[in-house]
């Protein structure tokens, strides 16, 4: 009780540090899960308003894998961030982790690729390959936004679907370590 | 390479373990759960709840035939977490307020995500054991299996039977949920039931938040008193 009473200021100056500047896992995870969860909210608007939904539903079912499935990997080989990736035999991957800038842009692209079929939407139901395609062949400054931001998204994606195959392997190596190294 | 070589085989028989085998099928029923939700809600139901039915399945094999597995559990929270997730838009799309399901899967991915970080940084082999805690509702969900079972079928259950009961691609969802209790129906005893068991479930999900939460400060500062 007396070591709580001693932590309890502690605890309580980290939940408030400002804006979690200094590193804290508290901060990290809260960032993460923060991350996750407005995607996730997004694409259930999205998934709402396009159609087929099915669309939707499968990037935040790819969203949800892939994050949950990096995260335990990160754990299980004990990186501090599961962007320091050091090996891989894909060449995509190897230009996605090695590049921070390029990281961002397919990061960011999501978002914005996202944001944009939001804002374009102007009925309660659309199609989206319809909306998609009437948007690119305007060829207004939003059609070269759209573009850029399509291009990265897909990207990102891909990444996603190795990434989800490079953890589960992980997962593997982790059991046959620990068997071989008793 | 040569390490390499002689693992790859190792590694393929672990996905091909059987209770991995059983996840996949489970992946599988619920894509094609999903593909035909719209079209056929009996079929989907069905599908659905037989792949929540396999989770336990797989558990049972790999104790079974020994083939306990770090993916294999990966698998299963993953395909737990994505299925209801789904699940859960569908909901969204169905019923008015549709924020009220927005909420329901920001609750259940931030807090089994927080979960799932605490549980590692403190060491467990699992979020289920959890040995101290102030809240006495936290102990009888922890300490008894079957009354923690109660809770995660309740909103199973509840999702399931709310998609089945619904007519309309609108539908208000206090209006529907209120018309079948006052049925006096078994199917009102079964919503009134899994309501229950749905209900204290997110209080978990809420205080589990927390203390996740707790777990990533008090590791932080233990790690600065104990370098």
């Amino acid at each position: 009780m007396m070591a709580s009473n001693k932590q309890r200021p502690a605890k309580l100056s980290v939940y408030l540090y400002i804006p979690n500047i200094v590193v804290s896992t508290f901060g990290a995870v809260l960032d993460m899960v923060t991350d996750r969860v407005s995607t996730a909210c997004l694409l259930v608007i999205l998934s709402q308003i396009y159609r087929p939904s099915l669309v939707f539903l499968s990037l935040l079912a790819l969203d949800i894998a892939s994050h949950w499935l990096q995260m335990y990997s990160t754990f299980l080989s004990g990186k501090t961030s599961h962007k320091d990736v050091k090996d891989s035999t894909s060449w995509l991957f190897r230009l996605y982790y090695g590049n921070r800038m390029f990281m961002g842009y397919c990061c960011v692209s999501c978002e914005i690729l996202y944001i944009i079929l939001f804002l374009i939407s102007k009925n309660h139901t659309e199609n989206l390959m319809s909306v998609v395609v009437e948007s690119l062949t305007q060829f207004s400054p939003l059609s070269l936004l759209l573009a850029l931001s399509i291009f990265g998204w897909s990207i990102k994606q891909i990444i996603n679907v190795i990434q989800m195959k490079t953890a589960a392997d992980v997962c593997v190596l982790y059991d046959i370590d620990k068997q071989h190294k008793p």
